[in-house]
């Protein structure tokens, strides 16, 4: 039993009294010791210096700049911030025509006989682009020809943001609408940049639908 | 000059007086540790058999994770981690500890709270938040008995004898003092007052990292430092800067935890941040290596090796924690068995193996007889080690073939789950060792406590010698 | 350290300061997000839980299901994510904001979740029941979300699944999810985080950003 290494009772290889003193005197102030250096101090701040160091570095480069939005830490927070991608126009263009306008003109643009004009070879759409904004922003009211035949049954309400009702699209799904009637179903116009629906609505503010009579005298 | 042999024999009225509640303790933790290694067992039967008992609504696949870890971090790492602090504390206050009928009163709740939060997790009343899954009806319980357990520790610290403190200490004292706040701090920012979305995910891991670092790593250290130099009576090397890696711990260690969160959908910074304390820390293993050597120059004392391993263990688990943080390893690793792993290394490997340790040291003293059986011990011993071993082995290989199938993307989870299988049958194995070297330890412990000692522990005990002051 | 009470102090306030440093500064940044509106499709995303989803989300947390998924998808590049078809961009912050319980997971013995209602070979409800009710390889069965019962003398439910060969039930009996299958199955089915927020968008590399990511 009096055996060192019986695991039964582990034997104390020094007192709890003498364990704290001699702890506490490790850390008493040395006096003078000659002028040694130690090497253990040095060797540890060195270390502890070496890794803030490192972890600085390291945080400067990852952190995305502490920013909210940054979800790759190679990037910065002015690329995460930009506005959202522009979507393309033909794309949004035909998802909001075939939410909204198709009711009417049909997901193949040929319209329904003498209540809603055809938009595929329409001289309308593929024509003027002052006049095609300016039905889309404002509405049409009153009998329209289109190719040569009578339109007129139902009125086209407005899709721009103008008092009073409508759709309130923003210009760039006008734009983008627009766009996409223009070239789809063979037709070739050039597309409509949203500028150019800001541009109409600037310059007509808000005002009731459209007539044919009125839109003829738009070149 | 009869005060004086008291202060300076190994045994005194100090252990004598606390033999009651630490017993207790103890006893709840082997309990709730065999408990919690048997349903690890049934776990690993799930991994490997998906089928196995999933009729049974109790015990789903996800369920069964949340008990086994609650039934280990609260119910033995909890009741064991209290009973060595405020043991420890008591000693090296120098007198006898007040107020233990809050540490019986507060164990008995803190243990019926375990009990009910493991019914309630079976249930289906806990949450998926990781080492806080039990109800929040049994959050308060825990909380306000935890605070009864550590009002003797406190008091002995306040009240030691001297005015200079020691290592022990002041882990020790950390750890009992600062697990209400963070528990409280948790359950307010996850269940009573929840943040908004992901932040939510922030606050889980914060509080599991603090959980290791400010808790149960700071209990395992304690112990760790009073031990170390106590069986092999030599003044702890670089004493001098223990100070400074105390404060690295208990300043970083909360810090860490968003290293988890790498790829995740909280911002850059959060995990960035996580990975540089994990850098940072890297200074306190460093210390706490120069410090604890000593244990590694063991006279084949059993609880002193075992401290070593355990040590080891934590100083393996930091480093491979500050590589395995790093995105470019992390990318691999992360959401497989290598967090768990790391987990087991941590909670199994330098936890447990240091209370291990700290146990045979202690309950010889405070119970006044030495353990039954010098075989139990050993066979105990061996068990921990190989089944530790098995099961970090087993999970780290099992993680990294996951880890690398993940990356294939033609490859099926029934795929990865056959390429892993050999490996999940160690760690089965392992934590099936585990087990049984732990029974045995439960019931060597019960033969203690019922036996009557032929010879008292303070006959067998030599007069500690005295510990010089080293020359640095 | 003779001090006692400036060590209690020193302890308290490095846990406050990583308390606050980790935890409520996120919260500053991150509490207060709100939806993104999108002008386009006239919708602001993400879009709300169902009532029955809710549910939902408590029995995904109850039974533990992020003990082997997780719902988070890294962005493209980091891991195999994108390639294994769990979501096309990154997840990030904002898709949780109407999440009760984010079940972010840290495990991933089976796929990711995510985008499980948004998938390009889209899942229905009735593979999901089935899942649910028989398991597969890797996936364990929970039969106790459904019950088995007579339909001698009632009307066959809508909800009964249509099960064939071995896993039939007897005839005369029919298989039907329980309130809280069909609350998880209705749960996943809505997780679809595919709206592209400007933050989710991958970052282009760049000469200075180029260099070996750690």
């Amino acid at each position: 039993m009096s055996d060192q290494n019986d695991p039964r009772l582990e034997q104390p290889g020094a007192s709890d009294e003498t364990l704290l003193s001699a702890h506490e005197h490790q850390l008493a102030p040395k006096g003078d010791d000659g002028g040694h250096y130690r090497m253990l101090p040095l060797a540890l701040l060195f270390i502890f210096s070496g890794l803030i160091f490192y972890g600085a570095t390291y945080l400067h480069h990852y952190s995305g700049h502490f920013h909210a939005d940054v979800f790759n830490e190679t990037a910065s927070p002015a690329g995460a911030t930009a506005a959202a991608p522009k979507i393309d126009p033909i794309v949004l263009g035909k998802r909001s025509y075939e939410q909204v306008c198709a009711t009417c003109h049909q997901a193949t643009g040929l319209g329904v006989e003498g209540v809603y004009p055809p938009l595929a070879a329409s001289e309308w759409v593929t024509g003027s682009t002052d006049r095609v904004i300016r039905i889309v922003v404002h509405g049409l009211k009153g009998p329209i020809t289109v190719e040569g035949k009578q339109y007129g049954a139902a009125a086209m309400p407005a899709f721009g943001k103008v008092p009073g009702g409508g759709y309130n699209w923003n210009e760039d799904r006008i734009a983008a609408v627009l766009s996409y009637i223009r070239q789809a179903w063979g037709n070739t116009a050039s597309a409509i940049t949203p500028e150019q629906v800001a541009a109409i609505l600037q310059q007509e503010g808000p005002r009731k639908e459209w007539t044919e009579p009125e839109l003829l005298k738009i070149p | 000059m009869s005060a004086m042999t008291s202060a300076s024999t190994e045994v005194s009225e100090i252990d004598s007086s606390a033999r009651g509640p630490i017993s207790l303790l103890l006893a709840f933790a082997l309990v709730w540790l065999v408990v919690s290694g048997a349903l690890a067992l049934l776990h690993f039967a799930q991994t490997l058999n998906p089928a196995f008992l999933a009729d049974c609504a109790w015990l789903t696949y996800g369920r069964l994770r949340g008990l086994q870890e609650t039934a280990f971090v609260y119910g033995w790492a909890g009741n064991a981690g209290v009973a060595i602090a405020v043991w420890l504390l008591g000693r090296l206050g120098g007198a006898a500890l007040r107020s233990l009928n809050w540490l019986t009163v507060g164990a008995l709740f803190w243990n019926l709270g375990v009990l009910l939060g493991l019914i309630g997790i079976a249930r289906g009343d806990g949450s998926s938040t990781p080492f806080l899954r039990v109800p929040e009806y049994v959050q308060l319980l825990l909380l306000v008995a935890y605070a009864a357990m550590a009002i003797p520790g406190i008091l002995a610290w306040t009240g030691r004898g001297r005015a200079q403190t020691f290592a022990a200490q002041w882990y020790a004292v950390a750890a009992l003092f600062l697990f209400p706040w963070f528990f409280a701090a948790a359950q307010i920012v996850l269940v009573h007052f929840p943040v908004r979305g992901v932040v939510q995910a922030i606050g889980a891991v914060w509080y599991a990292q603090s959980l290791w670092n400010l808790w149960l790593a700071s209990l395992a250290l304690a112990a760790a430092y009073y031990l170390v130099p106590k069986l092999t009576g030599r003044v702890l090397p670089g004493y001098d800067f223990a100070a400074y890696g105390f404060w690295t711990l208990i300043l970083v260690g909360g810090w860490i935890g968003g290293r988890h969160l790498v790829g995740g959908p909280v911002p850059a910074w959060v995990a960035t941040i996580g990975i540089v304390s994990c850098q940072v820390l890297v200074f306190h293993y460093l210390i706490v290596a120069i410090n604890l050597r000593g244990a590694f120059t063991g006279r084949g004392s059993t609880a002193l090796s075992l401290v070593a391993y355990g040590v080891t263990a934590y100083l393996l688990g930091g480093l491979v924690d500050a590589v395995v943080s790093l995105r470019a390893i992390a990318v691999t690793t992360q959401f497989t068995w290598v967090t768990q792993a790391q987990t087991a290394l941590a909670l199994y490997g330098a936890f447990s193996l240091i209370a291990f340790g700290v146990i045979y040291f202690l309950v010889p003293r405070i119970a006044n007889q030495p353990w039954p059986s010098a075989p139990l011990v050993r066979a105990h011993y061996a068990a921990a080690l190989l089944g530790t071993g098995g099961l970090v082995l087993g999970l780290a290989v099992a993680g990294v073939i996951q880890g690398r199938g993940l990356l294939e993307a033609g490859l099926s989870f029934a795929d990865i789950a056959a390429r892993t299988r050999p490996w999940i049958l160690v760690a089965a194995a392992g934590q099936a060792v585990l087990l049984a070297g732990n029974l045995v330890f439960l019931f060597h412990f019960a033969r203690l406590l019922v036996k009557k000692p032929a010879v008292t522990a303070a006959e067998l005990l030599r007069q500690p010698p005295t510990m010089e002051a080293s020359v640095s | 350290m003779r001090n006692g009470f400036l060590f209690f102090i020193g302890l308290f306030c490095a846990a406050a300061l990583s308390w606050a440093g980790v935890v409520l500064w996120p919260h500053l940044q991150m509490g207060s997000l709100v939806p993104y509106v999108d002008e386009t499709e006239g919708k602001a995303y993400p879009l709300r839980l169902s009532g029955i989803a809710a549910q939902g989300q408590m029995v995904y947390d109850d039974l533990g299901c992020a003990a082997c998924h997780t719902q988070q998808v890294r962005r493209p590049g980091f891991g195999s994510d994108k390639e294994r078809g769990w979501g096309d961009r990154q997840t990030v912050a904002r898709d949780y904001i109407y999440e009760t319980h984010v079940q972010l997971g840290d495990s991933r013995l089976g796929p990711d979740l995510a985008n499980v209602g948004g998938r390009k070979t889209p899942y229905d409800a009735e593979d999901l029941y089935k899942l649910l009710y028989a398991g597969s390889g890797a996936m364990p069965a929970y039969k106790f979300l459904f019950e088995q019962r007579s339909i001698a003398d009632r009307q066959p439910s809508d909800y009964a699944l249509a099960l064939r060969g071995n896993l039939a039930p007897a005839p005369g009996t029919e298989v039907v999810p329980t309130m809280r299958a069909r609350a998880l199955v209705t749960y996943l089915l809505s997780l679809n985080h595919t709206f592209e927020y400007p933050e989710a968008r991958p970052v282009e590399p760049t000469a200075e950003n180029e260099g070996e990511a750690k």
